[in-house]
Parts: C-alpha cells; sequence; structure tokens
C-alpha cells in the first residue's frame, strides 16, 4: 500500500474543501466548548459532575 | 491476458465491475462471485474481523472454496473469491425514484460512519453500489470497503456530490427530475455544472455555499496542482475531520425533501379506493392469473399506483413495477418502505424510451431486458399510452411483449372507451387505424397463445391472459 489514494480521483479541490468544512466544523466545536466554559464561570449554568471517561483520547504527543 | 482455457467454461465477468483492480464481479451458474487481489483480501478479512460484514444492510457474502477457475479474472492473481447472494433484480439509480435515491444516499453514509468507527473506509460512493430488494436498499460491493490510511481523506466526497448530493438538490430545490442527467452522464453532475443551476439566493441556503459553490470555485482554483495538494492533505487531514464532514453530508441529505404535485396524491388514493363492478373484475382476473402457479419475477409495466403489483405478488417471488410517472411510484415505494416490503421493486422509466446499456462498450449498465426475463408481464391500461401518446404501432408493442418470452396479462381499452377518446382526441381524424380491437386480437392471437378474456362489464375494456407460441 504504497499509494494515498484508490482508484478514484478524489479531486485536488474537493480534498482542500474537506479541510475548510472540517475547519469550519472545528472552529465551531471549539467556540461552543468555550461558551459552556463561559457560562459556568458566570454561573448561569450549574456544573455537572464529570461523566466517566469513556475512552482514553488518542493523543498525537 | 487470460486465455479462454484459464477461465471457466461457464463463468461470466460482470461487464459493469473493472473499475477498481482489487476486485471483480462474475457470474457462474445462478451465483454471483467476486474475485479478489491479495490487498482485496487483505480489505475484505479487516471487514469480517470487525463485524460490519454481518450488517443486515450489506449483501449476505461467504468466501467461496473454489478458486481455480479463475485465472485470469484480475490484474493481479486472485487471492481469494467471495459469492453473494444474488439480488432478485438489478436496478440503477436513473430509475429510482426522488426517496429510494435519498435513501441510498443514507446507506452509504450510514455504512461509511459504521465503517470509519472501525478503522475501515468506502472507497467510493456510487449508487451504483446499492441495489433494492423490494423496497429495502442494500449495499452490494463488499470490495468497496478498505483498511483507512493515515491522513486519508473522504475520497469518495466528489463522487457522493456527483451522484447523489447534486441529482437530490436538482430535485428538491429546482423541481426538475435528476434521471435524465444521472442517466445521460455515468459520473454523474460536476460541481461546476450543479453551480450553474443555482441562483444567487441558494448560495445562503444550507449547505449549498460548501458543497457547490465554494467546491466549482475550488475546483477549478486547483485543478493543476494534485502532487502538491496531495501532500499538503496528507499533512494535516485528521480521522475526526473526516467524520464530521460525513455526518455533516447525512445532516444535509436527510433534510432534502421532494412531494409530487398535489393531483398524484388525490389521483392515488382515489385509485386506492375504487370498488365499482369493473374494478373488482380485473383485480379477480388478475389474482386468478397470479395465483394459478408460483411466478418467479413478474413485470408489472404502467404500474401507476401498485394496485396489481399487490396483487401479483400474492403469487410471485418479486414484482418489478414500473411507471413513467414518478409521483404514483414515489408514493407506492414510501408504503412499501413503510411496510417494510422486499418483494415489491418500484421504478420509474418511460417504456417507450427504456434504460438502453450504458458506459464503457455500453456494457457497464444494462438494458431492461438484459437484466433477467420476467415470468409473467402484466400491462394494463398501458396499450393505449404506447400506441396512442407515444405513437408506438400496436404490432410493434405486442411483437415486444412476445420477445420477453413470457405469459402476459394485458387490458384493451377500445376506441369507445373515455380514456382512448381523450387521447385522440387532439390527434387528426384517421390516425391510429391499428387501435381497434379485432386488429389488436389478430394481433396478439399471432404472437401469443390467448388462453382466456374477459370483457369488462362497461363493455370498453377487454382483458386477456395468454402464454408464448412454443410451449
Amino acid at each position: 500500500m504504497t499509494g494515498l489514494l484508490a482508484y478514484l480521483d478524489p479531486g485536488s479541490g474537493s480534498m482542500i474543501l474537506q479541510i475548510i468544512a472540517g475547519g469550519v466544523a472545528a472552529v465551531a466545536v471549539t467556540a461552543k466548548l468555550y461558551w459552556g466554559r463561559l457560562l459556568k464561570f458566570l454561573r448561569i449554568r450549574k456544573d455537572e459532575p464529570e461523566p466517566p471517561k469513556a475512552e482514553p483520547a488518542r493523543g498525537s504527543e | 491476458m487470460s486465455s479462454p482455457a484459464e477461465t471457466s467454461a461457464t463463468s461470466q465477468l460482470e461487464p459493469g465491475s473493472f473499475r477498481d483492480p482489487e476486485s471483480r464481479v462474475f457470474y457462474a451458474g445462478d451465483e454471483v462471485y467476486r474475485a479478489l487481489s491479495p490487498d482485496g483480501l487483505s480489505d475484505f478479512e479487516a471487514l469480517r474481523e470487525s463485524g460490519l460484514l454481518d450488517d443486515e444492510r450489506i449483501v449476505r457474502t461467504a468466501i467461496a472454496d473454489d478458486t481455480a477457475a479463475l485465472r485470469g479474472l484480475l490484474v493481479h492473481e486472485p487471492a481469494a473469491v467471495l459469492r453473494h447472494e444474488r439480488v432478485p433484480f438489478v436496478s440503477y439509480p436513473y430509475e429510482w425514484t426522488f426517496s429510494m435515491l435519498k435513501d441510498a444516499a443514507l446507506l452509504q453514509l450510514d455504512l461509511l460512519l459504521a465503517a470509519l468507527e472501525r478503522d475501515l473506509v468506502l472507497k467510493d460512493s456510487t449508487p451504483y453500489n446499492v441495489q433494492f430488494k423490494g423496497a429495502r436498499p442494500v449495499f452490494v460491493d463488499v470490495g468497496s470497503f478498505e483498511r483507512i490510511r493515515e491522513g486519508e481523506p473522504w475520497v469518495g466526497y466528489r463522487q457522493f456530490c456527483m451522484l447523489y448530493l447534486y441529482p437530490l438538490l436538482l430535485q428538491s430545490l429546482k423541481d426538475v427530475p435528476f434521471h435524465p442527467w444521472v442517466r445521460g452522464s455515468i459520473d454523474g453532475m460536476t460541481p461546476a455544472q450543479m453551480r450553474a443551476l443555482l441562483s444567487f439566493r441558494d448560495r445562503f441556503r444550507r449547505g449549498l455555499f460548501t458543497n457547490v459553490f465554494l467546491h466549482a470555485r475550488l475546483e477549478r482554483r486547483y485543478a493543476d496542482r494534485p502532487e502538491q495538494v496531495k501532500q499538503e492533505v496528507k499533512r494535516v487531514f485528521k480521522k475526526e475531520l473526516f467524520v464530521a464532514n460525513v455526518r455533516k453530508m447525512r445532516k444535509l441529505v436527510e433534510r432534502l425533501t421532494w412531494n409530487p404535485p398535489e393531483g398524484v396524491w388525490t389521483a392515488y388514493g382515489e385509485r386506492n379506493s375504487y370498488t365499482d363492478d369493473d374494478a373488482r373484475r380485473k383485480d379477480d382476473f388478475v389474482r386468478e392469473v397470479a395465483t394459478s402457479r408460483e411466478w418467479g419475477i413478474v413485470w408489472d409495466i404502467g404500474c401507476n399506483n401498485g394496485r396489481y403489483s399487490r396483487i401479483a405478488a400474492e403469487g410471485a417471488r418479486t414484482v418489478v413495477a414500473v411507471d413513467a410517472d414518478q409521483g404514483p411510484v414515489e408514493l407506492l415505494y414510501r408504503d412499501l418502505r413503510a411496510d417494510g416490503n422486499d418483494q415489491i421493486l418500484t421504478l420509474t422509466m418511460n417504456l417507450a424510451d427504456p434504460s438502453p446499456g450504458l458506459g464503457w462498450r455500453g456494457l457497464e449498465r444494462k438494458p431492461l431486458a438484459g437484466r433477467g426475463r420476467p415470468d409473467l408481464v402484466l400491462a394494463l391500461a398501458l396499450v393505449h399510452h404506447m400506441a396512442i401518446s407515444a405513437n408506438v404501432p400496436v404490432k410493434e408493442f405486442v411483437d415486444w411483449l412476445a420477445s420477453l418470452g413470457s405469459a402476459l396479462v394485458i387490458e384493451f381499452p377500445t376506441r369507445e372507451d373515455p380514456m382512448v377518446k381523450k387521447l385522440l382526441a387532439p390527434k387528426r381524424e384517421g390516425l391510429h387505424p391499428d387501435y381497434e380491437l379485432g386488429f389488436f386480437e389478430r394481433t396478439l392471437g399471432e404472437a401469443f397463445e390467448v388462453e382466456r378474456s374477459e370483457r369488462l362489464e362497461s363493455g370498453t375494456r377487454v382483458l386477456y391472459f395468454a402464454r408464448p407460441k412454443r410451449g
């Protein structure tokens, strides 16, 4: 398995688009996270007990 | 190259399965097989170990033991051969109604998400990998599953847009049937073409700016830099991004809707409930033939709301219900889907312009009659549309039915029938002299053995049950 891609041409523009579209999603998720923290900080939303850790995230470090 | 001695005398390659070098479909006897390359086999084993192969949305598949007869079918020597469950009748996306294409799209995305959870992917996104068992979509290309590679984007994204998303958008947003587009181009609609069909306002609709407008622009901009893009994508792309993109696409597809015009709904309901004497006798006639023996495949051509398809299903293994009008077929599909029906396959196709052979050598997609002959054909309230609206000579239509080699139930509405009068009204006086009861009966008698006939109460409609000549 040397090549990255299969028999189908994924299209250069289509690949770039996925990064951009995914990037927008990533920003949205981050923003949501900080919004939650802000609400907690302002005591609008109460702290919830930490849910048990489902699976350890595969860190890149 | 393969020599005839290397392939089994009875095995026959599926001419539509050549694009993926890792797997190739062929037939031997009544069975469907798939030869796998060594890489294809490793991917298949990963799929099997993941447990996903046993999912009921995927065609039943097992490893076949005999591989000796298959040398030379693939670019690489086959490492293994799979045996697939046979789909009762093959159909193509340009014959499906809106909801069928949408359900196939959702199946594609759901299986991709399930695959990603198991570190697998689907290497392509073509609706030709989905078949219908009745109203239930089944994924048939087991060779599409492969192990995910680090930094791999959604390779099938562009294909998904071209063959699923854009055709669905076209019909959903513009009320333009996608069928001529999909039938006219085996690869579907390009981002640039789809973009050209949208208005300025459309770019503010959910999902359209990225998947159409931006997609078309980026495609143009990066067209001449594939190597550079590939390296860059590999560096930054993460599986999480892949999953997020597929989920977003699923949400977008889920939201798309299309409904037949209001008149179709009314007619659909009315025809299901009519109870006059003619209708009851027609029901009985069809039911008697349908249940007189066990039929394999029944075609109900001109099925309308599927009233007779349902009756035929009482005595048949599979019914293929075809109508040129997508509206009633769409409503029929929705009803059958709600019932969990896996016996009646709904298709929309103009019989005066039926699906031809398409693709490479005209063999990748088969014409209607090339996908398995019917055992019984129902042609009810159809011949006048073929003869008068589509100008097909009566004799040619009957000869075409005879060429199918199957038994036939046919209804002939006479020239006095209100519907026939309506169809003849705009035409010049004296046209269609061949549309006449006596001529029809002679023609039918020449091509078939007519077993019985019945004139309905109203007197303007005659039913026939006929068998092909020569036993």
